[in-house]
């Protein structure tokens, strides 16, 4: 039996559907520009920006909706979320933005040792694409992954910083930059989990403490 | 230009309403041809001295009918005194408690009651309380014998025979008035611990009171008008009110008498006389519309 | 009804709902209670093994479909269901620990000390405001007027009413606006000084700021009673109660706190209600 308040939902879910493909883009292309040297800014500037708008319009939809409707229950669990899940995705957007203005920053770093870069920008990428699985699948296994998976980034963020810190020395823009990168990618690793979370209250109403 | 099944159409129902006139003429007519004869031949009898004396001698012009004004007056308070309480409480019982097997039959009996002939009440009170009826049965060694009735026409039995002819109407009318009172109204007295008779007086009863009063006057107005009972109870007579156990005289069987005498006074006193009985019960009846303007008027309906 | 098709079996909550309902807040005891109530309207079953309860001092509301049995379990907590002809109950009803429904009990006096106010107001179309009021008192039998006139006083301020009508109390009880001969109506329950109140949708019949004049109400009167409503609106259950209870024909389904309850319910009988997907 379809409701009134259906309708709002669908298109609520379509929009937070096209800001995860945004974001998913957004990402992997800053990450990989940045392994590669390229210049892509404005891309991602757009990008990031665009994100930002959508996530205005779901905050805005989600209140209306709420106003409406008075929803409950599930409802209203998933307008709560998706409010919280697009804010995540401009997040990935904000973080791929700051990503590629690092290249703009300090310029040349072909010279620079990105192992542990790639390491975490895979997992950075894999956790946006699991995140968004999660989503469309309200799959609660995933959103546990995702955890699992956070705690892998933020040990390659947390190593690296502490090598640079107790051996100075070495090329002071790679450390710099890259200690930049990882933070950024350690902040998106969160939010993936975050957006996890909410899939988590979707589906059964429980919360589970941040770290 | 219209199309020709409209026309045809107007003109059946501007037939229908005409007949329609006719037949409210027809009804009207005869009414008002009554009201106009009435107050025609009435008002010219009409003075002090009529209003005022009692009859004089036959034959003579003089005298009136003021014995009969009083005698009306007085039975239809008395009957009234009889009838109201027994047919208000009859009627809060049904409404309130009557819905058994009791209820039911006591409902039935008081619609059969309502259809009698008043002639046959009138020979029922003539019996019983008019003539001296020796009444006597033995069971075994013991023996009861007694005498009911007066041995004389009297105002008393006149009372009685009304009371019994008002009683059903009353009852009816009662209990159709605390039906019409909602069920919310019984409900928030309930729930407020109110005992259900106490509920019944103070709450329904007086919100019912409107039609109550109603029922009341128009079964008032009916009995004004009954000749038959009287006939065979209080007789009438020459005299102004002279006790409860002798005979009285009425509106109606004045009316009647002067009737059947040859002299022109008479047929004018008669028709004087007639003329005050429509008037009073014309009041009741104008009292009984002011009263129902709005809610009661279902009750007055069903008279 | 096609959900009853989708459903195989309509599971009764846990009793230990109620206790656990409220965990970590100072909560008074449990006033009034029903243990395995079942109720006919003749041969119609309307209320199944129905086994709730209800805590002192605060608002519980009662939410279902209709037909659900919401009206008729309020009326079995104060002995007005048996006024229905046909009207059958069995099982246990307490209040205060006693049963209310043993012969040594007067249903009248339960009456007295469970009050209950109607859908659609109903104050005596024959009385005043003051007499209205006073109903409940005069006519069961106190006649000291100091004493009536306080209790009206009282009642009236009790009920929100008394700065509208403080002036005007010799006008007709229906001469008033429909939001306040409802105020008028739950004035003359208070007046009896009972210790629970029911309500029966109250607001059902009352325009938006009428309805919210007399939530807002119902909020100051838990602090004196325990208070009952029967509402089909879930939003003022969300509003106003404290506990919910959700009936489905005639058994309960789910009882919580009501933010618990409208936020993640347990049941998926509730959650499919709430969210209008039947009822």
């Amino acid at each position: 039996m379809a409701r009134l308040m259906d309708m709002g939902l669908d298109r609520l879910r379509s929009m937070i559907l096209d800001m995860a493909g945004l974001s998913n883009n957004t990402v992997t292309t800053a990450i990989d520009a940045y392994e590669q040297g390229k210049d892509v800014r404005t891309t991602i500037f757009g990008w990031s920006e665009e994100l930002r708008l959508l996530q205005d319009e779901v905050s805005e939809l989600a209140v209306e909706l709420i106003a409406r409707y008075q929803p409950v229950a599930s409802d209203l669990r998933f307008i709560k979320s998706c409010m919280e899940i697009s804010y995540g995705f401009s997040r990935f957007g904000r973080y791929a933005h700051d990503i590629a203005d690092v290249l703009g920053i300090f310029g040349d770093l072909s010279t620079c040792d990105k192992s542990m870069i790639h390491k975490a920008g895979d997992q950075a990428k894999t956790m946006v694409n699991l995140s968004i699985k999660a989503f469309t699948e309200r799959n609660v296994e995933l959103a546990s992954k995702l955890n699992e998976m956070d705690d892998i980034v933020d040990n390659i963020y947390m190593d690296f910083v502490k090598k640079a810190a107790h051996n100075p020395g070495g090329d002071l823009k790679c450390t710099v930059s890259a200690t930049l990168i990882l933070r950024y990618l350690e902040r998106i690793a969160d939010h993936a989990t975050y957006v996890g979370d909410s899939v988590l209250y979707i589906v059964s109403g429980e919360r589970t403490a941040r770290k | 230009m219209m199309p020709p099944s409209s026309k045809a159409r107007r003109y059946k129902d501007r037939i229908a309403f005409g007949l329609c006139v006719v037949c409210i003429a027809i009804a009207v007519v005869p009414l008002v041809s009554i009201l106009v004869e009435v107050v025609a031949n009435g008002a010219p009898a009409l003075s002090t001295e009529f209003l005022t004396s009692p009859p004089g001698v036959i034959g003579e012009a003089g005298g009136g009918v003021g014995n009969a004004i009083q005698g009306t007056l007085i039975l239809m308070g008395l009957s009234s005194a009889i009838g109201v309480p027994v047919g208000v409480l009859a009627g809060i019982y049904l409404a309130e408690f009557g819905n058994n097997k009791l209820g039911h039959s006591l409902r039935f009996l008081n619609d059969v009651l309502a259809e009698f002939p008043s002639i046959v009440v009138g020979i029922l009170a003539y019996s019983i309380i008019v003539a001296t009826t020796n009444i006597g049965f033995s069971i075994g060694p013991l023996s009861i014998r007694f005498t009911t009735g007066l041995g004389s026409f009297s105002t008393i039995a006149g009372a009685i025979a009304l009371s019994i002819i008002m009683l059903p109407v009353v009852t009816r009318t009662t209990e159709e008035s605390i039906k019409l009172v909602p069920a919310t109204i019984r409900d928030a007295a309930a729930a407020l611990g109110i005992r259900k008779w106490r509920a019944t007086v103070s709450v329904v009863l007086s919100t019912a009171r409107g039609g109550v009063v109603t029922g009341v006057l128009l079964a008032v107005a009916r009995i004004t008008g009954e000749t038959a009972p009287l006939i065979l109870t209080v007789l009438g007579s020459n005299l102004f009110f002279t006790g409860l156990t002798h005979p009285v005289d009425a509106l109606p069987l004045r009316i009647w008498r002067l009737a059947l005498l040859p002299y022109d006074y008479a047929r004018e006193q008669g028709w004087g006389a007639a003329l005050v009985l429509i008037i009073i019960v014309l009041t009741l009846n104008v009292t009984v519309r002011l009263v129902t303007r709005g809610r009661y008027s279902m009750v007055r309906s069903r008279i | 009804m096609t959900v009853e098709l989708q459903i195989e079996t309509v599971k009764p909550a846990n009793t230990q709902a109620f206790e656990a309902a409220g965990q970590g807040k100072t909560l008074g005891p449990f006033k009034m209670q029903t243990d395995k109530l079942n109720a006919w309207f003749g041969q119609n079953h309307v209320l199944k093994d129905l086994s709730i309860k209800f805590r002192e001092n605060q608002v519980t509301a009662i939410i279902g479909p209709s037909g659900c049995g919401k009206s008729t379990l309020i009326r079995c907590l104060n002995r007005m269901h048996e006024l229905v002809p046909g009207a059958k109950t069995t099982g246990n009803v307490l209040l205060d620990g006693v049963e209310i429904y043993s012969r040594r009990v007067d249903a009248v006096t339960v009456r007295r000390r469970v009050g209950m106010v109607f859908q659609k107001p109903n104050p005596f179309p024959t009385m005043s405001v003051y007499d209205n009021v006073a109903a409940g008192l005069k006519l069961n039998g106190v006649r000291n007027q100091e004493k009536l006139d306080q209790a009206v006083l009282n009642s009236l301020k009790r009920a929100a009413l008394w700065d509208e009508v403080k002036n005007d109390l010799d006008k007709s009880g229906v001469s008033l606006s429909g939001g306040q001969q409802q105020r008028l109506c739950i004035a003359r329950a208070l007046a009896v000084e009972p210790e629970v109140i029911l309500m029966d949708e109250p607001c059902s019949a009352l325009d938006p700021i009428a309805t919210a004049k007399i939530e807002e109400l119902l909020t100051s009167l838990k602090e004196q009673y325990t208070v009952v409503i029967v509402t089909h609106n879930m939003q003022q259950a969300a509003r106003v109660a404290d506990f919910t209870a959700f009936l489905y024909l005639g058994q309960l389904i789910e009882y919580g706190e009501t933010t618990n309850l409208f936020e993640k319910p347990e049941q998926e009988l509730t959650e499919r209600y709430l969210t209008g997907k039947f009822g």
